[in-house]
């Protein structure tokens, strides 16, 4: 069940997926996805055209700073241009000889990829490790109808897997595939002690990852676009905006603006960057997890397993509050390291970029399956160490969950699953010690969601860290 | 290594678990707490080692840690104080040199003053299912590391502390934000516990 037979045809070797699917000699899956089912086991290539859209990114760069040097000084020479078109003449080269050498397998519950022309380097990733699976299009790979592949293991670096890139349709196929096949090989594994708790879904049948869905959220655009320009990136835009105006306003000399236009694309660029990461983001309910969807010129999708999540954090700032509004985050083990893009990796998967209390509520019951509500409140005293906060500053749990909230102007609510818990520590600094106050935080194996349990009276926190350790154990032995 | 007076302590406390079900509980009435926590400042004063864990036979590291810590602060305050000398001796006058060397010196011996305390502050107990560690004066830690959750276990030796037969024993987990390492343990000791960690961590392994 776990590998597709081994039976697949040899002249699909060498052959890029795209054309190759020969007609269905044999199909073992009953449903699904007859045609390319059995011959993942061969080796394949990625798509020929995938060096271009690898280049994309600094061909772009290059464009941007040919047009800036051209409006820059008119005479410009040409040397500068020269070197630019060497360098993504290069990066396309290498991109070349990179498809040439590299392919990929899947057998025997093994995604196998070859790469490498000086240092080869052969990478297995065995799937039952496997944390999520996304499918990722960068603007370029969209209008070529190609798509990449990204497998998000546990490790503590980037080691997850890339398969860029791939025909669109083959990928989501393919994502569809290793989908079932993780389900099935983590419920063989489940019984032991290395396997993975988590992988509660029932019946994985292989073509089952293509089941029906249920959406329980959309984003509405109008409502991102107000909520980024209340948000942080917006009251940056607006600061640098305003900055602009009056720094003309008092020189009175348009061409000061030349020399802040790197600044302006800069803001012009991270708030397209928080608007396209986050356009018509899709939540569904499927049968292998929540299947999330977002973008509008690169796409995402990636499901995430309700076993895999490490952490949830809803997000209320200041003046969203005022509108109902707040933001759902999730967090999943391990990171996902995009060198880049370092301030989208900052940031945590947004499920829900801005939406209604309601909205968040009905995800947050699809991720867990009881809530805890911080209604604790920090004692009085915290008052004197955290003015601002205390306002928010509570927590509570039960045998499952915990969940602290805390924060002023932004408030901040995260529930951790107990059976997820790391480590547990008690922490107290000198001003917490006058007042009597402790804190217990518990780590978890997400990139940056810990749940802080902040200032609570000594005896309190004495309690809470006594308890919390036994109470894991017996999340965990559930 | 877990004695019988921190175990039935642990165990006291999860059975109070189990009874209530709860921690914390959905109201805030579920459990008194202690009234405006106006009486915790004279307890936390009084107690020296960090409040949880007070039933906790702790373990500590080895005697000599404390002299690879005074070997590490002179080695960093003596030619700190020969720099700041000699700058301030060739800038300005030769009292002015000897001032700043002097006060270099002055704030090494401060530090040392406080080594002592943060050396005396560690200290580790290896539980029925998990590890405890604990550190620090002015900010006090402790961490709890399940057995089960080790990713791997790390020892490592400076060349400070290899002089002196020691080494430093970290754990790690999946969690970035976990910090567990005890310093200063004889080597065997170290050897020893990296052994005993890794195979209990082996048989409680647990995934993510």
């Amino acid at each position: 069940m776990t590998a597709p037979p081994a039976d697949s045809s040899p002249p699909a070797d060498s052959s890029p997926p795209a054309d190759s699917s020969p007609p269905a000699d044999s199909s073992p899956a009953a449903g699904g996805s007859p045609p390319a089912a059995a011959d993942f086991a061969a080796w394949h290539r990625l798509h020929p055209l995938s060096p271009l859209v690898r280049a994309g990114r600094h061909l772009a760069s290059v464009m941007v700073v040919v047009l800036a040097l051209l409006f820059a000084n008119h005479n410009g020479d040409g040397g500068d241009l020269v070197v630019n078109l060497v360098v993504v003449g290069l990066v396309l080269g290498a991109g070349v000889v990179s498809w040439i050498v590299t392919r990929w397998q899947v057998a025997d519950g093994v995604l196998r990829i070859e790469t490498g022309l000086v240092r080869r380097q052969s990478r297995r990733f065995p799937l039952a490790q496997v944390q999520a699976i996304d499918v990722v299009q960068s603007g370029l790979a969209r209008v070529l109808g190609l798509a990449e592949l990204r497998l998000r293991m546990a490790g503590a670096d980037s080691s997850g897997g890339r398969l860029a890139s791939l025909p669109r349709a083959d990928a989501e196929q393919l994502r569809h595939r290793l989908l079932a096949m993780v389900q099935a090989t983590g419920q063989a594994a489940a019984g032991s002690p290395a396997g993975l708790p988590g992988t509660a879904v029932s019946a994985a049948a292989p073509g089952l990852a293509a089941g029906p869905e249920r959406q329980l959220f959309r984003v509405r655009p109008g409502r991102l676009a107000a909520a980024i320009a209340l948000s942080r990136t917006g009251a940056v835009a607006a600061i640098a905006v305003a900055l602009v105006a009056g720094v003309v306003e008092l020189t009175h000399q348009p061409g000061v603006l030349a020399s802040l236009l790197p600044i302006a694309i800069g803001v012009v660029l991270g708030v397209w960057r928080q608007f396209n990461g986050d356009f018509g983001t899709v939540v569904a309910a499927a049968p292998d997890g929540l299947r999330l969807r977002s973008g509008l010129v690169q796409t995402t999708a990636e499901t995430i397993r309700p076993g895999r999540v490490q952490g949830v954090r809803l997000v209320e700032p200041l003046v969203w509050r005022a509108f109902g509004w707040c933001r759902l985050e999730v967090d999943v083990a391990g990171p996902k390291q995009r060198h880049e893009n370092r301030s989208e990796s900052q940031r945590l998967r947004a499920l829900i970029p801005v939406g209604s209390r309601a909205e968040a509520d009905q995800v947050i019951g699809e991720l867990l399956s009881t809530r805890p509500v911080p209604a604790l409140r920090a004692p009085r005293a915290a008052r004197w160490k955290a003015p601002l906060t205390y306002h928010f500053l509570a927590w509570g749990g039960n045998d499952r969950y915990v969940a602290a909230s805390r924060g002023r102007v932004c408030r901040k609510t995260t529930w951790v699953p107990l059976e997820k818990v790391q480590s547990v520590r008690w922490v107290q600094g000198p001003v917490q010690r006058r007042l009597g106050l402790a804190s217990v935080r518990l780590d978890v194996a997400g990139r940056r969601v810990t749940a802080s349990i902040e200032d609570r009276g000594t005896a309190e926190a004495d309690e809470i860290f006594a308890r919390l350790p036994g109470l894991a154990r017996q999340a965990r032995a559930r | 290594m877990v004695t019988g007076q921190d175990c039935c302590g642990y165990a006291e406390r999860a059975g109070a678990v189990t009874d209530a079900g709860h921690i914390g509980g959905e109201s805030p009435a579920a459990r008194p707490r202690p009234a405006g926590s106006r009486s915790a400042p004279g307890q936390a004063g009084s107690a020296v080692a960090g409040p949880p864990g007070a039933e906790i036979q702790w373990r500590r590291p080895s005697p000599r840690l404390l002299s690879a810590r005074r070997l590490q602060a002179a080695l960093v305050t003596v030619p700190a104080a020969l720099v700041a000398g000699l700058c301030f001796g060739l800038a300005g006058s030769l009292a002015a040199g000897l001032a700043a060397g002097l006060g270099m010196v002055v704030i090494g011996l401060l530090g040392e003053r406080f080594l002592a305390r943060r050396v005396a502050a560690w200290g580790y107990a290896e539980r029925d299912d998990d590890l405890m560690v604990r550190r620090g004066v002015l900010i006090r830690r402790q961490s709890v590391i399940p057995y089960g959750r080790m990713q791997f276990i790390d020892v490592t030796a400076g060349p400070v502390e290899r002089s002196l037969g020691l080494a430093t024993v970290r754990m790690h987990t999946a969690a970035a934000a976990s910090d567990a390492r005890i310093p200063g343990l004889d080597r065997a000791d170290a050897a020893r516990l990296r052994d005993q960690l890794a195979a209990i961590g082996e048989a409680q392994a647990a995934g993510l």
